[in-house]
């Protein structure tokens, strides 16, 4: 009996009317379909699970790894790629530039380790490393870093590549004032101005040293690169009066041969700056010795550069033999 | 990732330490900051070849650096010179893809720049404004929102900044109409209102920034704009109210000095005390200074019937709109143009035709579009126009067969509209809709009610006789009841106090012209009132005389003035009493005083008596007002005595009687008026509907335990069932008060009690004299500790 009731109770409530109040909106549909929805994510613990690669595979794995969190990934890649460097020679599954682009963060890197096998990377890679742009960057970066050992090792980049491709550093878009400014920067040769710690609106404040002890070593090294730096900069080519005849007699019948072969270099008219932002003095591009050796006038550089290796001089010891060198680099401007 | 940084580095990474050196001594630490600046260049650049990158990296994060110099720019302003110009551009061409902790860090320092004033405000809104408009990041969107408002605010803080405000006004205003169907618009919209609510921007330069939101063609645009103009106002007062209550809850003087008596002195306590005394005086000067008068944002439209029409033309009247607005947004809009058509009374004919297809009671928020027809309903509607609307709600909402809610929001709705224009409506159904309330339901019953207090005052003659009422019926044997009135009809207005103003030239005998010349001629009356050349000013110098003198005659000249003024009270009040019905009891009465004053006033007395009937009185009353408004011009002069006595008037209405019978007229006034200019909302046209219904038990609990239940929000007369005591006592703890004394002690552990108890019955009569003593001396002390200085 219980139970007829109820369901007479349930078969009425299929046909009650919802009471609608007036001005209100309706109220929702018993048979409506809720279609909202919470979109999941699924994490992969691994990378990737395949177990065996050729050779080109894990070479780009490799190359992938070098900005992989964790410390000892990154020297391992690093150490692989400089074994396969040196192996493979010109042969590599990738351009050198590619392998230089991946690698240049690196420079910058907080583990000594890593950036002495970069180094070394640098030294195994043979071939055409693309243009220089971003590495001098990298560079530039590094030897302003607040850390010394960043430091040492970015000038160790800088005179690898002032070795081994001289022209195309100093021929860079912001190659020569640029990384002459950051030296200047470094060394604190700011026109007499910090070396004198006067007394400025009123206030009198003391001199601080400009190199502190621990930091000697440091301080030998930039001279020496400076010094590298700017006698490559500062030379002027040796011009051979009879090459461009010897040239033009060889080729007779062909004129301003040069223009019609294809480029070898990537991105030839990477100077004429087509689509990047303006350049200013800076980041200019300067061809030759002569210019070179203007703008650095201009700048006030030079004035400053000699007071500073002056004092550097009168150091004495190894800083004072580096600073020699600087000196001597100068000359060849004081020379013209 | 940050990584791990050796002992020394950290000293050199310590920009936190350094800045604070910096700040102390920038002259010697100037190399420290260049190698910063330089390592912070270095690292701008690397970031800008590939900005997609996090900087986390390396030792030094690009935001440290970027912070570190903005907190110390202005110590070095040669060498940070492009600094900010960096900060612009990284952001306004990189913001899309940047760190968002980066990003919002350069955000930050900008504002920081701004502070110190190494950029202006106008860089800050143009780099920041852009950005929050384009942006697609939401984050982004609200810091920015928030920056661009903060930096309004503070700019504006001392003084209006005109001109940033008109910049910033003519960039939202721009950003609105160079493309109405974008949603970009909203931002405008917001920051408006924002400033509007805040006061900062209150001209009517914002409201046509709103102006053009409400006509633009995005739906979210719209209604932000639709609403300003519905709720600005509102929310500004609101916000100007909370700031006040804030100020007036946190300080009591006496409190800190009555614990600064008992607490144990120290320097600091006593400056606290100083300083809390000086917030105190700072806030009492504050609140003593003029308030700045606002106007609402629909008081400042420029074109209101230009603006309601296109409102109307553009969302409400297509049937193919370029908008789609949904019912609720086409409500707010509705709302808006009935709003303005009632305030400005504005003729917007077809609007009343629109509403005829939605008066139906299926209608979702019926109730919303019979506010919003009451609303655009005025005295300068064509009754034509009205009625087949209201026939059609009679029909569609007042009928025994309809449910009760429908009919009595019906009948609410026919009386919104006939408060306003009485003329819509026609005998027959007049007298049908009062009918209505004989009615079982409450709801209806009391609507039909209000129908009928209405038209007796509105319209007597069309209910019929037995509807009127006495007092009505009274009134209209009487003739003061206003006949049939006309379409069109107005009421014509005066000058408050003007019949005081004639009665005393009459007195003074000042009719002539010489004397208007005079009058004239000390034009600047009001600008040196304690100059004494004009006519009026002669009486005053006069009195002055009469104090320091003394002398014989000047003292009776003195008496006959007084005389004059008690007079004129005797005339005031009989005057008073004309309006009233039962005038004629109470004028021998107040003529009876009359005679107290002193003979030299029997002139005017006479004047008086003569007015004893109300009616006639009236008449002359209104023939004087006109006469002398519309003969002459009021001089300065004038309008200066006009005001003493005023002042005057004031003073004799301040006698109880008075009192009580103006009470009652500013009711009536406040209950007629009331439908100028408030609006009316669905809820007033629910009205009673809720009677009508049983409350469910569910309901019933929900009231006892203090919430409302569902379905009913926002009548808001805080009526939820519950005793006085239980609403009070969860009122004190609300404010983190105690209960009564009382409550306490029946709220006290009873092991506590049991030995007060035990003694108590063996107390000797001394002790119990002392400490019924001790009790009183407490009681009249006002507590233990009493309350000195509270």
């Amino acid at each position: 009996m219980g139970s007829s009731t109820k369901k007479k109770k349930e078969k009425a409530k299929d046909f009650q009317k919802t009471k609608l109040k007036v001005g209100k909106a309706r109220p929702k549909n018993t048979n409506a379909t809720d279609t909202s929805f919470a979109a999941k994510s699924i994490v992969f613990k691994q990378q990737s699970v395949s177990e065996t690669r050729d050779a080109t595979a894990l070479f780009n794995h490799n190359l992938s790894l070098l900005s992989s969190k964790t410390e000892p990934q990154r020297r391992d890649a690093l150490q692989y790629l400089t074994t396969a460097c040196q192996v493979a020679g010109e042969e590599l599954p990738q351009p050198a530039s590619a392998v230089i682009s991946k690698a240049q963060p690196l420079i910058l890197d907080g583990s000594n380790g890593v950036r002495q096998q970069l180094l070394k990377l640098f030294k195994a890679l043979q071939g055409d490393i693309g243009p220089l742009e971003q590495l001098l960057l990298y560079t530039r970066a590094g030897m302003t870093h607040l850390s010394t050992e960043i430091r040492l090792s970015a000038l160790a980049v800088l005179d690898w590549l002032l070795r081994t491709q001289t022209d195309a550093v100093l021929t860079c878009p912001g190659g020569w004032i640029k990384t002459t400014k950051t030296f200047q920067n470094l060394l604190s040769w700011q026109g007499g101005l910090s070396s004198t710690g006067a007394t400025m609106n009123g206030k009198w404040s003391a001199t601080k040293a400009a190199t502190s002890l621990g930091n000697n070593k440091l301080l030998v090294q930039q001279l020496n690169s400076l010094a590298t730096f700017l006698t490559a900069g500062l030379t002027p080519e040796p011009v051979d009066p009879d090459a461009a005849g010897r040239r033009a007699a060889d080729l007779f019948p062909l004129w301003h041969t040069d223009a019609h072969v294809l480029p070898k270099g990537s991105n030839p008219f990477g100077y004429l700056n087509l689509f990047g932002a303006p350049r200013d003095a800076e980041s200019e591009v300067y061809d030759d010795a002569e210019s070179r050796y203007e703008i650095f006038g201009e700048l006030g550089l030079l004035a400053d550069f000699q007071a500073g290796v002056k004092e550097a001089k009168k150091e004495g010891g190894e800083v004072g033999r580096a600073a020699a060198l600087v000196d001597k680099a100068l000359r060849l401007a004081d020379d013209r | 990732m940050k990584r791990k940084v050796g002992a020394l580095e950290k000293v050199d990474a310590d920009l936190p330490n350094l800045q604070h050196k910096i700040k102390s001594d920038p002259t010697s630490y100037k190399d420290d900051f260049v190698s910063q600046y330089s390592l912070y260049s270095s690292v701008h650049e690397l970031f800008l070849t590939s900005p997609t990158t996090t900087d986390d990296t390396g030792l030094v994060r690009l935001r440290d650096l970027v912070d570190f110099i903005s907190h110390v720019a202005d110590c070095y302003p040669q060498i940070t010179a492009k600094f900010p110009q960096d900060l612009i551009s990284l952001l306004q061409q990189h913001h899309a893809s940047l760190d968002s902790e980066l990003r919002d860090k350069i955000v930050g320092s900008l504002v920081l720049l701004r502070k110190k004033d190494i950029i202006d405000s106008n860089t800050l809104l143009n780099t920041l404004w852009p950005l929050l408009v384009s942006t697609p990041s939401k984050s982004l969107r609200a810091l920015l929102y928030q920056k661009v408002v903060s930096e309004m605010r503070n700019s504006n803080s001392k003084t209006t900044n005109h001109k940033l405000n008109r910049s910033m006004q003519a960039t939202c205003y721009n950003l609105i109409a160079s493309d109405p169907a974008s949603p970009k618009g909203l931002w405008a919209v917001k920051l408006t209102r924002e400033l509007w609510k805040r006061q900062v921007w209150a001209d009517s330069k914002a409201v046509s920034i709103m102006e053009a939101a409400a006509l633009s063609q995005d739906a979210k645009v719209v209604t932000g704009g639709v609403r300003f103009f519905l709720g600005g106002d509102q929310e500004r007062e609101d916000a100007a109210d909370d700031e006040s209550d804030q100020e007036e809850k946190n300080i009591s003087m006496g409190k800190l000095r009555h614990q600064a008596g008992i607490n144990k002195k120290t320097a600091k306590r006593d400056r606290d005390l100083k300083a809390a005394a000086a917030n105190v005086k700072r806030k009492e000067r504050k609140k003593s200074t003029p308030h700045a008068l606002n106007f609402g944002a629909l008081h400042l439209l420029n074109d209101p019937q230009g603006f309601a029409e296109k409102l109307f033309q553009q969302h409400l009247q297509p049937s193919q709109p370029k908008v789609k607005l949904n019912l609720e947004q086409k409500l707010f809009v509705l709302q808006l143009v009935s709003r303005l058509v009632g305030l400005h009374k504005l003729t917007l004919i077809p609007l009343y035709s629109y509403f005829i297809k939605f008066l139906t009671p299926r209608q979702p928020s019926v109730t919303g579009f019979l506010a919003s027809l009451a609303q655009a309903t005025h005295n300068l509607v064509p009754p034509d126009v009205l009625d087949p609307l209201v026939q059609k709600i009679a029909n569609e909402f007042v009928s025994e067969a309809a449910a009760s809610e429908v009919a009595s929001a019906g009948l609410n709705g026919i009386r919104e509209i006939c408060a306003r224009q009485p003329l819509a409506m026609n005998d027959t159904l007049l007298q049908d809709l009062v009918q209505y309330r004989k009615s079982k339901d409450k709801g209806v019953q009391m609507a039909a009610r209000g129908m009928l207090s209405l038209y007796r005052e509105v319209g007597a003659e069309m209910l019929r006789k037995r509807d009127r009422g006495k007092d009505t019926t009274l009134k209209m044997r009487a003739g003061e009841m206003a006949g049939a009135r006309r379409f069109g009809h107005v009421e014509g207005g005066g000058i408050e106090g003007l019949e005081l103003l004639e009665k005393w030239k009459e007195e003074q005998g000042m009719e002539g012209s010489e004397d208007e010349e005079a009058g004239w001629n000390n034009w600047d009356a009001q600008s040196d009132d304690s100059e004494s050349d004009g006519g009026w000013v002669n009486v005053e110098s006069e009195g002055e005389e009469i104090d320091i003198s003394d002398s014989e005659d000047e003292r009776e000249k003195a008496a006959a003035k007084k005389g004059k003024i008690e007079a004129r009270k005797a005339k005031q009040a009989d005057k008073e009493n004309t309006d009233t019905a039962d005038a004629t009891n109470d004028a021998p009465k107040d003529n009876a005083d009359a005679p107290k004053a002193t003979p030299e006033a029997a002139a005017p007395t006479e004047r008086t008596t003569a007015s004893l009937e109300p009616a006639a009185a009236l008449k002359r009353e209104e023939a004087h007002i006109s006469t002398l408004a519309t003969t002459r011009i009021l001089t300065p002069a004038d309008l200066l005595k006009l005001q003493e006595l005023r002042a005057n008037a004031t003073l004799t209405a301040a006698l109880p009687s008075a009192k009580r019978r103006k009470l009652a007229a500013q009711a009536q006034a406040a209950a007629s008026s009331r439908h100028a200019d408030d609006a009316v909302t669905a809820i007033d046209i629910e009205g009673l509907a809720l009677l009508s219904h049983k409350a469910t038990r569910e309901d019933k609990i929900l009231l006892a335990k203090g919430q409302r239940p569902e379905g009913r929000d926002g009548g808001g007369d805080g009526n939820d069932h519950r005793s006085t005591t239980a609403r009070r006592k969860e009122r004190k703890e609300a404010e983190g008060k105690s209960t009564t004394n009382r409550e306490k002690a029946r709220k006290k552990n009873f092991l506590m009690t049991l030995g007060k108890a035990k003694k108590k019955g063996k107390r000797k009569l001394s002790v119990q004299r002392g400490i019924l003593k001790a009790h009183n001396e407490r009681s009249k002390r006002g507590g233990k500790r009493g309350n000195k200085g509270q």
